[in-house]
């Protein structure tokens, strides 16, 4: 069977150019001519739940409570079957019990992941830093949310912060890893700015994946870095 | 702007004082202020003496700065930052608004487009009936705010869609657009409002049966619209739409843009996008002109210190060009046009492109803070 990845209802969830962690996604996978399809789910449209890579975006708050009332059960059933989930920012709140919206309302989210989302006195903007969990290069993006997300068990998170905020409440820490999810504060995209945290991602759905030559990106990747120094 | 922070220092109300017994007209939005806002300047002045911040200056001191200018103008045409615009309101108690589009645009800065369109809503239902606003109806976030006023003008170009807009911004639901996104309209009862001027191809159709065929000698859709808006406002001035027409058909670049700018034996035209929904139109215009293209991207805090939207731009109408990249930020811009399957070359400066470009016109597209370095350069027509 072609690999599937998944793009989820981008009109809701794209408002930081999260489209690119897709396109970015099936471009390694061309360049090593791996064999895959890539789906792109909009508002209406049914969401297969057999698919290999799910990708979640960015969103204001009326857009992710919409992206939660369509998604439904249908990643929770992806995850029974073995799918893994990319998430950034308002993806990664989704995922968890509960995500705040406007007027201090409490959202109940998709109950996969267990994490809670509170909002936050003030919201963190800027460029973020982090020292991976896993064995890849340091990790850049740019955070722009108003949530501060809590673990609800002893977790392991994507990364340590050295700057920047991520998942606040004091932890310093950004994102999650689980063994089908990664999930993170750090737009950019992500995998235009880390591409060892696309192909680690990829390999865990696809196998050992042959070296890349992507020179922009690593290029881009220790721009960011050193910018941050 | 030195002027107007030490004016607004010495007296804070000075934008207040300062606006008292004048017509004033404001114009914002996410993009075209500045060009607008020329184009209206340009044609009221054929009737009285304008003030205006034509520079780009559109935060507080700049309309501190703009309005000091000539004491003696009847007439303030200006320019404002859509975070400053209900400031700006408040001070200048403005006869006309002009509200062109709300998109996603420096996002560390501005905000959500929703955040904005909430702060403009809160303010335009404030004001008295005697201030009138030239709205766009296209665009869901400028009507709905405009809504909230009591004296509308709804225009439209025939803008279809809208990149920010797949919820309501009434209710939060989902926004139904119909015919291929000419109009929207959502369960709760928002809808696109029905204009009084339209714009089709290059007519303008008032609301008295008035058709007014629109020139500019400013490239692109954009610049049609805003020549369109520029003949509205003066029409509610009483200026003829011929005399304004004179004027405004005859402005071909406004603070540098489409301005020439010559760096060793390249003539390159000089272009500003600062934000998805302009370098969409840029692009587009772009496509009709020469082969060779410079994009120019930074990320200072004009620029907005966020640069993922790239992401969100289609760079396809710059297949088969030959096209550098330059600006602090081009490794992202490379890594963008890389996947797009753009062929490129990275440059250090534009006399870099201009070594490799030799002696031919091309086209400069350049980011905010990169545009008004470069716009500096550009000969004064």
């Amino acid at each position: 069977m072609t690999l599937a990845l998944v793009h989820l209802l981008p009109e809701l969830l794209g408002t930081y150019g999260d489209k690119g962690n897709v396109e970015i996604a099936s471009w390694r996978l061309n360049k090593r001519g791996i064999a895959h399809e890539v789906l792109t789910v909009g508002i209406g449209e049914a969401i297969p739940t057999r698919a290999d890579l799910y990708f979640l975006g960015g969103g204001e708050d009326d857009a992710q409570i919409k992206a939660r009332e369509i998604l439904g059960t249908s990643l929770s059933k992806a995850i029974k079957n073995g799918a893994h989930i990319f998430a950034v920012c308002a993806g990664f709140q989704l995922l968890g019990a509960t995500f705040p919206a406007s007027g201090g309302r409490t959202v109940e989210g998709l109950g996969i992941a267990p994490i809670e989302t509170l909002s936050a006195p003030k919201r963190s903007v800027g460029e973020i830093f982090s020292k991976p969990s896993i064995p890849i290069a340091m990790l850049t993006g740019f955070e722009n949310h108003a949530g501060q997300t809590r673990f609800l068990e002893d977790q392991q998170p994507l990364g340590n912060v050295i700057s920047g905020v991520g998942n606040g409440l004091g932890t310093n820490i950004d994102g999650l890893i689980t063994n089908q999810i990664v999930a993170t504060y750090m737009h950019g995209p992500a995998f235009a700015r880390n591409p060892e945290l696309a192909d680690w991602i990829l390999s865990r759905v696809v196998g050992e994946l042959a070296p890349l030559e992507s020179e922009v990106f690593i290029k881009l990747h220790d721009e960011r870095v050193n910018a941050v120094k | 702007m030195v002027g107007g922070r030490i004016l607004l220092k010495l007296a804070p109300n000075a934008v207040l004082e300062l606006s008292k017994n004048r017509q004033v007209v404001l114009v914002s939005g996410t993009n075209g202020k500045s060009t607008t806002t020329a184009l209206i300047t340009q044609a009221l002045n054929s009737k009285s003496s304008v003030v205006s911040n034509s520079t780009g200056a559109n935060l507080f001191a700049g309309l501190a700065s703009a309005l000091s200018q000539d004491l003696s103008a009847p007439v303030a045409v200006l320019e404002v930052d859509e975070m400053v615009l209900p400031w700006a309101i408040a001070q200048t108690k403005p006869q006309l608004i002009v509200l062109l589009n709300l998109g996603r645009d420096q996002l560390d800065r501005l905000s959500e487009v929703r955040v904005v369109a909430q702060k403009w809503q809160g303010v335009l239902k404030t004001l008295p009936a005697s201030c009138a606003v030239l709205a766009d109806a296209d665009d869901p976030f400028v009507a709905w705010a405009s809504l909230a006023s009591v004296n509308v003008i709804w225009f439209t170009s025939g803008v279809h869609g809208h990149m920010d807009a797949s919820t309501c911004p009434e209710c939060g639901e989902i926004l139904q657009w119909q015919n291929q996104g000419a109009t929207y309209s959502c369960t709760c009862g928002f809808k696109k409002p029905n204009p009084e001027w339209i714009l089709r191809g290059n007519t303008l159709l008032g609301p008295q049966n008035q058709e007014i065929e629109i020139t500019s000698a400013i490239p692109g859709k954009a610049g049609l619209s805003n020549a369109a808006r520029a003949v509205v406002v003066s029409q509610y001035f009483g200026v003829d739409a011929e005399d304004a027409l004179r004027v405004i058909s005859k402005i071909a670049s406004v603070d540098g843009r489409f301005g020439t700018l010559i760096v060793k034996q390249t003539r390159f035209r000089l272009m500003l996008s600062k934000n998805p929904a302009s370098w969409r139109e840029t692009l587009a215009t772009s496509a009709q002109g020469p082969k060779d293209v410079l994009l120019v991207l930074n990320a200072n805090v004009q620029d907005g210190k966020d640069t993922s939207w790239l992401w969100d731009v289609d760079f396809a109408p710059l297949k088969n060009r030959t096209v550098l990249v330059s600006g602090d930020r081009r490794l992202d811009i490379s890594a963008r046009l890389t996947v797009a399957g753009i062929e490129h070359g990275i440059v250090s400066d534009e006399k870099s492109a201009a070594e490799i470009f030799g002696n031919v016109e091309a086209d400069l597209i350049a980011s905010y803070t990169a545009f008004h370095r470069l716009a500096k350069g550009v000969k004064k027509s």
